[in-house]
């Protein structure tokens, strides 16, 4: 990873001993913190009444001191995104952007829904069946190959456009994003698709969702480190002429990173409906700007060439930890969208600030 | 002058067609699942009748583009509009463009701001939304009462889109019930807004959990939430026979909830009565003749005890 990071936009190293310490390091310390000022406002705020965040002294309800239950939704609810980030931050590593991500989760949880539908619902016929009754229940593995065939599909196409015909990536996938809204109304002219088979609700159950996210993180952080996948895609991302001139096939390099991006993107909506038990034409929205707003608090460059997994997931948690915070101190919604905008952009300027300080002189 | 002869001549083809009535309509969001209802009801309805063609249009919930819309229909020559507004507070723009065209235009669903004052050629069909949220609230302090809470219970209220009129009065509905004799033993221990939605009302049922505080009964502004609130719940352990968790909208899912016994009370709003409803004024707007300007389909209780004639009504 070091020798990839340390390239800077357009590919020039620099002088290493300017940057004490690697990125993700600087986004765990913000992510303390955060944590840090949320404990102080649980103690402050006069209606808190001392209140914890991530503590629990009545050691009855989990048996430890820490409160279980919260570390587990700072988690939880920021692995959807969480996984559809992984696949966008190898596209913004490449130098690109997918905007379509949001749509493509609500076409594809549509879809994948149709196929998982149960037969029976509380004894009588599923009542919202899209192809009607089946005479049995299909095996939880259709399901989830039409989803990733979907989103391999939809990527493909985002990364042929891009690569082929060299129109900018912002509106290739920006086109895709109204199409893949028309798709997911259209699938059912825009009646949810609900009560799926108890295997594919096992998928996004319980914690799963996190187990799924974790996954998934570990195997792109290491394809992205140690495998020519994921240096072709630095490289690109770093400087893409040079890329082309050192025999990199740029052209098929960026469709294959589009379509994974997609696949990860439709593996999220198969998890979030199978977690929802239901899927709705109007799932996803905003997806897209949540996962790349995860990925660039998480330190990864909008202009290409440089960022991590690693980053990202602690992306991911910095937003996790936001959210249940501002549940826990009990602060309204207004405010809630202010302070995340804010943060969002505040990250993105400390970065800038620290990206010039590393490549100055 | 161009323009005019061509418009003059589609419109002198339109009416050699056929006495078709020509309907427009713009509804606020395609996504969404109750308003899905209501435009199916608009577009069986009209499919059912020989001599009414109606062309629906989704206005992706930008007050902007619904008047464009509006306009767009206007200048196509419908005999009558029907709109289900983004956003109440703009209706009087909509209603200018139409009356000034002499086109008749009912809104339906959503309660235009300018209600009071529509011309004689509009009207307004809607189920009226005080309704929705008392029944609610008052069956769900009726059943904490019964469990021998009298002395004093505690309850979430999950917002829906706090921009939305729906959202807004239902939980003022809440806050009015509870402010009565009879429910003031119900404290509310936070209320936040879930956005309609299941995925991110589940987060947030789970968010509360975690502070591990003591409550009885969640009154959610939809079903969708409530829903969301009861799966967040269930994996958590709860015995749901322990909480009273209440919607409003009666869907397929909610109902389906209710048979197994996880959901207490929800509230049904006839989306494909308003939905012919809107249809029926706006043909016989068309025809010339009159309408009452206020059309309300009211909306029904619906609870275990209740549940099997709504089975296949949504």
């Amino acid at each position: 990873m070091a020798d990839q990071t340390s390239h800077g936009i357009g590919g020039l190293t620099f002088d290493k001993s300017k940057r004490a310490w690697p990125n993700e390091a600087n986004v765990f310390i913000a992510l303390i913190l955060i944590i840090l000022a949320f404990e102080a406002l649980g103690q402050i705020l006069p209606y808190m009444n001392g209140q914890s965040m991530l503590f629990d002294f009545n050691t009855s309800r989990d048996g430890t001191i820490l409160n279980i239950a919260r570390i587990k939704i700072v988690i939880l609810q920021v692995s959807i995104i969480g996984i559809i980030s992984l696949g966008v931050t190898q596209v913004i590593i490449s130098g690109g952007i997918d905007l379509s991500s949001g749509p493509l989760v609500g076409a594809a949880a549509m879809i994948v829904m149709s196929f998982a539908q149960t037969e029976l619902v509380n004894g009588q016929l599923n009542p919202k069946a899209v192809f009607g009754a089946w005479s049995f229940d299909l095996p939880v593995i259709v399901p989830i190959l039409v989803g990733l065939a979907f989103g391999a599909l939809i990527g493909s196409i985002n990364g042929a456009f891009i690569a082929f015909t060299r129109i900018p990536p912002f509106i290739a996938t920006l086109g895709m994003f109204l199409i893949c809204r028309g798709i997911s109304q259209w699938w059912t002219k825009g009646q949810p698709v609900s009560f799926p088979t108890e295997e594919f609700a096992a998928i996004g159950s319980g914690m799963m969702p996190v187990v799924w996210f974790a996954l998934l993180a570990v195997l792109l952080g290491l394809v992205m480190k140690f495998t020519v996948y994921g240096k072709h895609t630095y490289a690109i991302g770093s400087n893409e002429d040079a890329a082309r001139m050192s025999g990199i096939n740029v052209k098929r390099h960026k469709v294959m990173v589009y379509m994974i991006a997609s696949m990860f993107a439709a593996f999220a909506a198969i998890i979030l409906s199978s977690k929802n038990l239901t899927a709705q034409a109007g799932m996803g929205q905003f997806y897209e700007l949540y996962a790349i707003a995860m990925a660039v608090i998480g330190g990864v460059s909008l202009t290409g060439g440089r960022g991590s997994m690693i980053g990202t997931v602690l992306g991911a948690m910095v937003f996790g930890v936001i959210q249940s915070g501002f549940t826990f101190i009990k602060l309204d919604a207004f405010y809630q969208l202010m302070a995340m905008g804010s943060i969002i952009i505040g990250a993105v300027v400390l970065d800038q600030y620290r990206q010039q300080r590393a490549t100055a002189g | 002058m161009k323009k005019t002869l061509i418009a003059a001549g589609i419109a002198s083809m339109l009416s050699t067609t056929a006495m078709a009535e020509n309907i427009g309509v713009s509804m606020a969001l395609f996504d969404d699942n109750f308003l899905t209802v209501l435009r199916n009801g608009i577009q069986e309805m009209a499919d059912g009748m020989d001599s009414v063609d109606v062309q629906i249009e989704d206005a992706q919930n930008d007050v902007a583009r619904q008047l464009d819309q509006i306009n767009n229909f206007v200048a196509s020559g419908v005999d009558a509009i029907i709109v289900n507004p983004v956003d109440t507070s703009a209706t009087q723009a909509m209603t200018d463009a139409a009356a000034a065209a002499g086109v008749p235009l009912v809104f339906v669903n959503r309660q235009p701001v300018n209600v009071d004052t529509l011309p004689d050629n509009q009207a307004f069909v809607a189920s009226n939304e005080i309704e929705s949220g008392t029944l609610e609230t008052f069956e769900i302090c009726k059943m904490l009462r019964a469990q021998g809470l009298g002395g004093g219970a505690k309850a979430y209220v999950m917002m829906g889109e706090l921009s939305n009129q729906a959202a807004v009065q239902r939980t003022k509905d809440v806050e009015d019930i509870l402010g009565t004799d009879m429910c003031n033993f119900i404290e509310v221990i936070d209320q936040q807004t879930a956005n309609w939605s299941r995925e991110q009302a589940n987060s947030l049922m789970t968010n509360w959990l975690s502070s591990g505080e003591e409550f009885h009964a969640v009154i959610a502004n939809n079903d969708e939430m409530a829903l969301g609130a009861i799966q967040a719940m269930k994996s958590a352990g709860i015995d749901m026979a322990d909480v009273v968790v209440g919607g409003v909208d009666a869907t397929q899912d909610a109902l389906a909830a209710m048979q197994a016994g996880d959901l207490d009370v929800t509230v049904f709003q006839n989306a494909a009565g308003q939905g012919s409803g809107a249809l029926n004024a706006a043909i016989a707007l068309a025809n010339g003749e009159d309408v009452d300007q206020k059309v309300y389909i009211p909306f029904e209780l619906v609870t275990p005890a209740n549940i099997d004639g709504y089975m296949s009504a949504n």
